[in-house]
């Protein structure tokens, strides 16, 4: 009880560590990579959107426009202006990090709503333009986006499967630095004692409420790793149309980041993996042949939304928090009753 | 009319009223003064229910409305309108404003007009005919001379005088500016740190050498309020 | 011209739902201060019940009232899972209300399908105006609009319970003193909005071929014309709500494509950084 207590309290590294190791091994097993790309890329999104939401208690609902301008650049870059792939690699997070510091600037000061609606409407918009624009694809999207990595492999086969577990290992080494980062900005001095959802909005301010500039921070930081999810995938799948960014997709992520525990180091991963397998068991259990057509949206948008209402009616803080905190009070009860003194754990900085 | 005994009200950690007794009778005018911070307001709110006393009891024989500390206008109704709210909870058919007028002419000319575009004094006179309206047999008044003339604060005195005499509601009054306190009523208690610390006819807590020194120079002065 | 004003006359049409949609949000946003996600929803509920109902021998009128009514029922369900708990932010406030889109979304689904409902028009046939022809039907919208705007406003300033909600809007707590209940008002509201979504929903249904999946461009048309009215004056979200409408019919008319959402969201955007700055003093005052 204790050593996890002191385990808990001291940095998270070697949980960090942990992870890692596990997400480098899992796809070694997988006999298909794509489902545990998509839980990466989800996570990855889901880590800084988790980050933003309990930071600046507001609701990005249309994060896939981050996503959707990363994954652009990379098609624009290399198929239509035969860029060099990791120049849009690169590129892709500029460009993401631009867009979101244009619509947070005047969005971020208003109430939370505004930039609810505002991120769907970049998210429409950039479908839109999709679809009418030929550079960027004119409805029928971009395809044949080359190999971030040239592979002197002959096969085509063997250097396909060997190029998405490259890709894999990338996007496990995005998901570890997004939580450091996070980790960063969560054990500061803004990030504790902001919890947006924890208390009301009015206690809140007066405690002290983030100022403008550090929002804007965290949106831009959240909108970086969107982009370099969009530009990673869009090297994975290998292409993009308009489909490929749904607004579904999008409250996804919210729904991801409010079941974890939005503002927690670990709510975003937590979430993006619970959810992404939840939905992944509905989405087999409406494909079985006794099952009316019409079951799979049903279960789907079923699920979405009663895991968002039973979680934000019951469990509003999110899973890692309601855990922690139960875990918290059995330690404490235990310890009390045990009279140890070592209970108090140390804080780390 | 009103017994209060041992009343405890906390916020959280902190106590804001602690272990307070007093008592009312019928048709009374008293007075409960005290620095900012004593604990007036959260008793007021004890009384009224819209707080819940950790501790003590509140026997309550009749009907209370409070004037709320800073008017609480309803700023986009008229003054009618705010007045014909305060008899909400007497429900429908029982919500007619003309004895309001009665008692508080200077409100005529005023019936249509939007309550937010109201002077204080305005606002704190629709604020007490908003309570009235609620026919309580108990009258709470939280700061009824904050943020007011002195000229003003009199005339609405003179306008509660007439209230207790003329209809027999009893009156607490929540007041920092004690000469105004002790000029309307006949008993006071003084709060301070959530207890109170002195009660009794007003007169003869005017001449109290001690209060007199603590309290009567003005509570701005002492700064105890922690 | 003909043209032009057949594209007015059906954008005033469509505009008057997202009217009717965006005061709604109004509503519900000035009791609560909370933005209802499900407001497009009610809309498409009331549509394909209407639509269900008279094709299988509802009379005209019935179903459309019973329709609304259900949504009005809706809105209090909703209300009722929002207002569960006293001290929930409006933030979360608004992210319950998606999760429910969600599942009205999947009974929608479940009940009716994923295709439009059949059109069941209460009028038939088509006049014609300034030389345009318009179907009947398009041109009950408005004045049915304009007569439910009517009685709300008259609601609110002449009955007690919408000077008491007013009351509830601007000063929760005098409210409370005075006895009102603030659940209470907040369900009302709720249960208003979903009767005003309803009533969007069976007046277009007929000429604009509703799917469950319209729920979500609904609402942000709606949420765009309640944004016009500073979500708070519901006159002049029935303006943004015909400009709105306008101005996506007359694009999709002329033939550059249906972008009415997208046309929603750019006005939607220019308006809030326009105003972000008048905005903004107007939430720090309160």
């Amino acid at each position: 009880m204790n050593l996890i207590a002191r385990v808990r309290a001291r940095s998270p590294y070697p949980q960090i560590v942990a992870v890692t190791i596990v997400a480098l091994v899992v796809p070694l097993v997988l006999p298909e990579l794509t489902f545990y790309m998509q839980l990466l890329m989800s996570a990855i999104v889901v880590v800084g959107l988790s980050l933003f939401m309990g930071y600046a208690g507001q609701a990005a609902l249309g994060q896939g426009a981050f996503v959707a301008v990363g994954a652009l650049t990379v098609g624009v870059f290399t198929v239509q202006w035969h860029l060099p792939p990791l120049l849009a690699l690169v590129c892709a997070p500029i460009f993401a990090a631009a867009v979101a510091a244009l619509i947070g600037w005047p969005l971020l000061r208003l109430r939370g709503h505004y930039l609810a609606f505002g991120t769907i409407a970049i998210l429409l918009l950039v479908q839109a333009l999709m679809g009418v624009i030929p550079l960027f694809g004119r409805g029928i999207g971009i395809n044949g986006i080359p190999p971030l990595i040239v592979l002197p492999i002959e096969d085509a086969q063997t250097r396909n499967s060997l190029l998405k577990l490259i890709y894999v290992v990338i996007a496990v080494v995005l998901l570890v630095v997004a939580l450091i980062l996070s980790h960063r900005v969560v054990s500061s001095r803004f990030g504790r004692g902001i919890r947006a959802l924890a208390g009301s909005e009015s206690a809140a301010a007066s405690a002290g409420v983030p100022v403008l500039g550090s929002k804007l921070h965290v949106f831009v930081l959240a909108a970086v790793f969107a982009g370099l999810v969009g530009a990673l995938g869009a090297f994975y799948f290998p292409f993009i149309n308009p489909e490929s960014f749904p607004p579904d997709q999008s409250f996804e992520y919210v729904i991801m980041a409010v079941v974890g525990g939005v503002g927690t180091l670990w709510g975003g991963l937590v979430g993006a993996i619970a959810v992404g397998i939840l939905l992944k068991l509905l989405n087999v259990l409406a494909t079985l042949p006794e099952m009316p057509a019409v079951m799979g949206p049903t279960l789907q948008y079923a699920g979405y939304g009663l895991v968002l209402v039973l979680v934000l009616v019951f469990m509003p803080k999110g899973l890692v928090p309601t855990i922690t905190a139960a875990w918290e009070r059995r330690s404490a009860a235990r310890s009390v009753a045990s009279k140890d003194p070592a209970v108090v754990s140390a804080p780390e900085e | 009319m009103l017994h209060i005994a041992d009343l405890v009200v906390r916020y959280g950690a902190a106590t804001a009223v602690d272990g307070v007794s007093l008592d009312i009778t019928e048709g009374e005018m008293v007075a409960l003064v005290g620095p900012n911070g004593a604990g007036k307001s959260s008793l007021v709110n004890a009384i009224s229910g819209m707080i819940h006393p950790a501790s003590g009891s509140i026997e309550l024989a009749g009907r209370t409305a409070q004037v709320p500390e800073g008017r609480q206008m309803f700023p986009d109704l008229s003054v009618d309108d705010n007045l014909r709210l305060g008899a909400w909870s007497l429900g429908r058919g029982k919500r007619d404003t003309a004895a309001i007028y009665d008692v508080l002419p200077e409100l005529v000319p005023l019936r249509k007009q939007r309550a937010g575009s109201l002077s204080g004094g305005q606002q704190q006179m629709v604020a007490i005919g908003r309570a009235l309206m609620a026919k309580p047999d108990l009258l709470l008044i939280d700061e009824l001379s904050l943020g007011l003339a002195p000229l003003i604060s009199e005339k609405l005195v003179e306008h509660l005088r007439r209230i207790n005499t003329e209809r027999g509601t009893t009156v607490l009054l929540i007041e920092q500016e004690v000469d105004l306190a002790f000029d309307l009523c006949a008993r006071a208690y003084v709060i301070e740190a959530g207890r109170i610390v002195a009660s009794g006819d007003t007169a003869i807590l005017r001449e109290d050498p001690a209060l007199t020194a603590a309290y009567f120079g003005g509570f701005e002065k002492r700064g105890t309020a922690q | 011209m003909t043209l032009f004003i057949t594209f007015v006359i059906s954008g005033l049409g469509v505009g008057a739902a997202y009217a009717l949609v965006g005061s709604g949000f109004v509503i519900v946003h000035r009791v609560t201060h909370v933005v209802n996600f499900a407001q497009g929803t009610y809309a498409v509920l009331a549509g394909m019940l209407a639509s269900r109902l008279i094709t299988t021998g509802t009379p005209h009128g019935v179903g459309e009232l019973l329709a609304v009514l259900v949504a009005g029922a809706a809105g209090l369900g909703v209300g009722a899972v929002v207002l569960a708990r006293r001290d929930t932010p409006p933030f979360v406030a608004l992210l319950i209300t998606l999760g429910l889109v969600f599942v009205g979304l999947a009974i929608n689904i479940l009940l009716f399908g994923q295709n439009p409902a059949p059109s069941v028009p209460l009028l038939s046939g088509s006049v014609d105006i300034l030389g345009a022809t318009t179907e009947w039907q398009r041109l009950l919208v408005v004045p049915i609009a304009l007569v439910v705007f009517g009685i709300l406003g008259l609601f609110f300033e002449r009955t007690d319970v919408g000077r008491a909600m007013t009351a509830t809007a601007s000063n929760r707590r005098a409210a409370q003193l005075v006895g009102i209940n603030y659940r209470r008002m907040g369900l009302a509201a709720f249960a208003i909005g979903g009767l005003l979504g309803g009533i969007a929903g069976v007046l277009i249904a007929p000429s604009q071929q509703i799917s469950p999946y319209a729920d979500i461009p609904l609402a942000i048309s709606g949420f765009t014309a309640a944004v016009f009215g500073n979500l708070s004056s519901p006159w002049l979200t029935l303006l943004g709500g015909l400009f709105l409408g306008v101005v996506g019919q007359l694009l999709q008319g002329y033939g550059v494509g249906s972008f009415q959402t997208q046309v929603s969201l750019i006005l939607m955007l220019v308006i809030l950084i326009v105003r972000a700055r008048a905005l903004n003093a107007q939430e720090e005052a309160k």
